[in-house]
């Protein structure tokens, strides 16, 4: 038999010996990295949209916004007030993890008027009469650097009169 | 900080990837795996400055990538335990003519792939190659016979 060239170990590198085991090391790292983009479909990172609903006599308001995000995404918050009974002085105040960290591109149709609520967001949609809706939306992008769980509530109000809140928990991702 | 992390995270996964994928994919760029090649870079690129434009940006990447790969090749060069981890190990493809087919099919590489890189090297047939080696690179070494 030939000399194998040097630095070549036949035991190790034609008859494998002490390597058998890398190959399933690779199929597993080739699995993990396929694992990622799995998940992505099932969206585990973000940013398909989901409703969040809190009813009550006087009003229903819907929240639908992704919960999953990722950094430098565009997305949208929609906020649809069904009003049952006439609701004289619609205010939608929005917790201030709506705003931190992201880039609040545009609100429409732009409410009445714009405060701050002890650092929630307020916003005055004026009258919306019973039976009839009101949507609300709101186009965002996420900061690169905001990353993290925090929670998030929207609460409709009519004056000083809390009609109803969804709390959302968001995540996130880099 | 948030740059140098995302640096060393991508580079680190780029890296496993790399090693996983197998070598022959690697070496060989048809004209399809250079998109693929530009499509990665860019993939990265978005993922590692996203909407930093700065100079300093730039700075910061470049430098932690340098680091990263000086880092890597210190240990693959200091460490000979974990440069089967870091660089790979050879295996033989072909002994005295014959293609070793399990180390074939371990690296998806099939005879006609084996036979079309001979010709590449100038080599006729199989007959006339004691050994081939499929290098930690990804390319395949043709050692001929001596009579031949």
């Amino acid at each position: 038999m030939a000399e194998p060239p040097d630095a070549i170990d036949l035991g190790r590198d034609r008859d494998l010996q002490g390597r058998r085991k890398d190959v399933w090391v690779r199929r597993s790292l080739l699995a993990l990295a396929a694992l990622v983009p799995i998940l992505a479909l099932f969206n585990l990172f973000g940013q398909r949209p989901a409703t969040s609903k809190a009813s009550v006599p006087a009003a229903t308001l819907s929240v639908y916004a992704p919960t999953r995000l990722r950094g430098g995404l565009l997305w949208e918050g929609r906020f649809h007030i069904t009003a049952h009974q006439e609701i004289k002085n619609a205010i939608l105040v929005l917790s201030s993890s709506w705003a931190e960290g992201m880039s609040i591109n545009t609100i429409e149709p732009g409410p009445s008027n714009e405060a701050s609520d002890n650092g929630k967001l307020e916003f005055t949609l004026g009258h919306i009469p019973a039976n009839r809706s009101f949507i609300l939306y709101m186009q965002f992008q996420v900061n690169p650097t905001n990353v993290g769980h925090r929670s998030r509530s929207t609460s409709l109000f009519d004056g000083e009169t809390k009609l109803a809140t969804v709390h959302q928990k968001v995540t996130i991702f880099p | 900080m948030d740059l140098a992390i995302r640096a060393l995270i991508l580079y680190a996964f780029v890296f496993v990837l790399t090693r996983v994928v197998g070598r022959r994919e690697l070496s060989s760029l048809q004209p399809f795996d250079l998109i693929l090649l530009i499509v990665l870079g860019d993939s990265i690129q978005q993922g590692l400055t996203q909407d930093d434009y700065s100079v300093t940006g730039a700075l910061i990447v470049v430098g932690m990538i340098a680091i990263l790969q000086v880092a890597t090749s210190y240990l693959s060069f200091r460490v000979p335990r974990l440069r089967p981890i870091l660089d790979g190990l050879p295996i033989v493809v072909v002994e005295d003519g014959k293609p070793i087919r399990k180390n074939l099919h371990r690296e998806r590489i099939s005879v006609e792939e084996l036979t079309e890189e001979m010709r590449l090297q100038q080599i006729a047939s199989l007959d006339e190659v004691q050994w081939a080696v499929l290098e930690t690179s990804g390319s395949i070494s043709f050692i001929k016979k001596n009579d031949s």
